[in-house]
């Protein structure tokens, strides 16, 4: 998350919404997002839903595979990161500033 | 007495690292990761989730707009 933070100015220029999702409680995410210093929303996904909706409830760990989806201005899915590669947005930031440049 | 004893250490060395083997063989399996149940190309299905700020947050309010970047993480205070 914080990794995104450091991104955040160069994703807003590229018209770029930020989303982090957990499956913690508003309140712990309030303190998380103080602790990190990110100012984008934390979504809290108490019990899960749209973790399981999206496919990436692990059992195993009772919480999400990390993940980052980028969904364009059309609502369709255009990236899909898993695990190490979710936790660096350089591809993400990469792919939304091609986007803002082709309009 | 010798010799059997020399033929049965042959034997244990012979047969280490068919133990080892076997053992390794044993750790409890994984299971696989969950694989996400969407594919690029795919439209992400709508939702509404509450913020730090207790602010409710709808996936389509961007459409047209703004492009998401959605990232799903383990749990709050883990890296990444």
């Amino acid at each position: 998350m914080k990794a995104f933070q450091q991104n955040l100015e160069k994703l807003e220029a590229a018209d770029t919404q930020v989303l982090g999702v957990s499956m913690d409680s508003t309140f712990s995410n309030a303190a998380w997002a103080k602790d990190m210093g990110v100012n984008f929303p934390i979504l809290s996904d108490w019990g899960g839903d749209v973790t399981k909706q999206f496919g990436i409830y692990n059992p195993g760990y009772k919480a999400a595979r990390r993940t980052t989806f980028l969904i364009d201005k059309d609502g369709k899915i255009v990236e899909i990161k898993v695990d190490r590669e979710a936790v660096d947005p350089t591809a993400i930031v990469t792919s939304c500033e091609r986007r803002k440049l082709k309009g | 007495m010798r010799r059997t004893m020399a033929v049965l250490f042959l034997w244990m060395v012979a047969l280490a690292p068919t133990l080892l083997w076997a053992q390794a063989d044993q750790k409890p399996a994984q299971p696989a990761p969950p694989e996400p149940a969407f594919k690029v190309g795919d439209t992400a299905p709508d939702f509404t989730m509450y913020d730090q700020n207790r602010q409710q947050v709808k996936l389509s309010s961007f459409r047209g707009k703004k492009n998401v970047a959605l990232a799903f993480v383990v749990f709050a205070f883990t890296g990444g």
